[in-house]
């Protein structure tokens, strides 16, 4: 089971505090002041209070101050924006090629809670394409990599990875809580089943594939079709063409700008797929 | 007619040199063209012209953007 929900208003300790006396005042590229947070004041304030950096980070732009972290997504994101994502839980299946990417992209961006799964570990064969795939993390469970990366990059974040290959009551479990999914994994056969446990939950599912220098993205609605629906056996041609770093890369992040659209309400892809051809750069939208 | 016409990863190996502008009889449907090409019907697993989703025996048009897309799954 994924833990408990916390509640969405701040602890007390946290309303109290006023957060802008501590912040440093900056020009805003569009006029005005920004009071950012530095990340170890951050850190600080967590400490001192016993609360987590996601709750201070939360508090912060309930007073209007920016987390310095997020300072660069202003004014592609607005602060409400900003705190829509820190509030915000996301439930993604495989930490591979696509996965891998995703956490990096979501974590950065400040979504707040991530729930993961994924029972693989790393081999030579990974080191193409998957961000989390190194050296270093060659044999390792491609969860504990991924919890180590998370911590790195954004320790605001709460990640809660586990280390298994889901099976439909395990895709319905992780999915609990979770008000958007994503289908990061790599093969035709699960995600059929984590499309069919999001319909079951209705919840929201962004999914993308790739084969070659092809891919694909799109949003699918509870009520919608996943293009995995159209695609028969387990036959896929990534087989035959391999699976290149940037159609991985790509494909990720066109799957994270359209998580966080959707997570924001304004979904681009709902009931329509992009489909991607990267050795004649076409981009086109199909509707389903 | 000539259409403009897509094949995507796999399908990749049976577009034909002229493929932004492939030549067509009046009244081609899509399974017309697969068959002309010799793509297996059960390799193309989504169709799309201009933009839309289709049929195998959607008809063509002059000018139609006709997309093939095989099973896809990587990541």
């Amino acid at each position: 089971m994924n833990p408990p929900r916390p509640t969405p208003t701040p602890p007390r300790a946290l309303q109290s505090r006023d957060l802008k006396s501590l912040a440093r005042e900056t020009d805003s590229p569009r006029g005005g002041s920004l009071w950012l947070l530095a990340p170890e004041q951050i850190d600080q304030l967590a400490e001192d209070l016993q609360y987590d950096r996601l709750d201070v980070e939360q508090a912060a732009l309930r007073q209007g101050v920016i987390p310095e972290r997020y300072a660069r997504s202003l004014n592609a994101l607005t602060q409400q924006d900003q705190l829509a994502l820190l509030e915000s839980h996301v439930a993604m299946v495989g930490l591979g090629g696509l996965g891998g990417h995703l956490l990096e992209l979501l974590a950065r961006s400040g979504v707040g809670t991530l729930y993961a799964a994924d029972g693989d570990s790393f081999e030579p064969s990974n080191l193409n394409r998957q961000l989390l795939a190194t050296a270093q993390s060659l044999h390792q469970t491609k969860a504990k990599a991924a919890q180590a990366r998370c911590h790195s990059i954004n320790p605001s974040v709460r990640l809660h990875v586990r280390d298994q290959y889901l099976d439909s009551d395990g895709m319905l479990d992780l999915l609990q809580g979770a008000e958007l999914a994503v289908d990061a994994l790599g093969e035709l056969a699960p995600r059929r089943k984590l499309a069919q446990a999001c319909h079951t939950l209705n919840i929201p599912l962004v999914a993308g594939a790739l084969a070659g220098w092809s891919g694909y993205v799109t949003l699918v609605r509870p009520d919608g079709i996943h293009p995995v629906e159209f695609m028969g056996g387990d036959d896929s041609a990534e087989k035959k063409l391999g699976c290149p770093g940037p159609t991985v890369s790509l494909v990720a992040s066109l799957m994270a700008a359209e998580a966080i659209n959707t997570l924001l309400g304004r979904p681009a892809l709902d009931g329509r797929m992009l489909v991607v051809d990267l050795r004649d750069m076409s981009f086109e939208t199909v509707t389903l | 007619m000539n259409i403009e016409l897509k094949c995507f990863a796999t399908l990749g190996r049976f577009a034909p040199e002229n493929a932004d502008a492939y030549e067509l009889p009046d009244e081609t449907t899509v399974a017309d063209v697969l068959t002309a090409l010799g793509i297996p019907e059960e390799e193309v697993k989504i169709i799309f012209i201009n933009g839309v989703k289709k049929e195998l025996h959607a008809p063509l048009a002059d000018g139609d953007r006709l997309g093939l897309f095989p099973a896809v799954g990587g990541g």
